[in-house]
């Protein structure tokens, strides 16, 4: 499930910049988000919004289109979901109040994943770490993995990779 | 892995599961996004995956089995 919510009214999906709320039972097949956006809402992916798979603006645009409250949206930045223009017709403030005050996505940040060239893996964010029959919490920090094989911090990188030159073909 | 810091005011809830297995790849599964610099690629992937740790795989980033040999 990426960046995914399944909370009791329906299901949202954040990019962390807006947040889409999906309510299945008002949805009445008019298709309009997936004729305009399939790279965002395509009915045959799970889960079926891709927050990715186009530019904030995009989406904004495409769930605006929605004719009912199935597809609506919210900036994360709660300042700036008020005095919304009215143009943009499913912001929730017009079409579904009841999830003004809705904090649950507070923390739904996906995990950064960076592969670096030549070098280790930098992982970022708040997700927990098996090693060795470990657990460790890592909160909102960052830890960097080799991935060349030589370090002699396993499963942590050393920066050996230089000394050893590692090859990432 | 069930609390936070006592006393912390911010309980962030994680959002993938990274595990190291020994001799082996690394496995992560949740909500990430994965981006490989060199080879010009960020996705978000609904599955878990498996990345190399040997250095030895011909499918980089990802494992291909080859630490086995």
């Amino acid at each position: 499930m990426n960046n995914v919510g399944k909370f009791s009214r329906g299901r949202k999906y954040t990019n962390g910049e807006i947040t889409v709320y999906w309510k299945p039972g008002s949805c009445i097949h008019a298709s309009f988000c997936y004729r305009e956006l399939i790279e965002v809402f395509d009915p045959s992916r799970r889960p079926w919004v891709n927050m990715y798979g186009a530019t904030t603006e995009e989406i904004i645009k495409t769930v605006d289109m929605c004719p009912t409250d199935a597809l609506t949206w919210k900036w994360n930045d709660e300042k700036r979901n008020i005095n919304i223009d009215p143009s943009h017709t499913n912001h929730i403030s017009f079409r579904r109040p009841e999830l003004i005050n809705d904090d649950t996505q507070a923390s739904a940040e996906p995990v950064s994943v960076k592969v670096m060239p030549y070098g280790p893996l930098v992982i970022n964010g708040t997700f927990t770490m098996k090693y060795d029959g470990k657990i460790k919490e890592v909160n909102e920090s960052v830890v960097s993995l080799c991935r060349c094989g030589a370090s002699n911090r396993m499963p942590f990188c050393d920066g050996n990779h230089r000394k050893t030159g590692f090859n990432d073909e | 892995m069930t609390s936070m810091e006592n006393g912390s005011s911010k309980k962030l809830k994680p959002q993938a599961e990274i595990e190291i297995f020994n001799k082996g790849p690394v496995r992560i599964k949740g909500n990430f996004i994965i981006r490989d610099i060199k080879r010009d690629i960020m996705e978000t992937i609904s599955e878990e995956i498996y990345l190399c740790r040997c250095g030895r795989s011909k499918s980089k980033p990802y494992c291909d089995g080859s630490h086995e040999k």
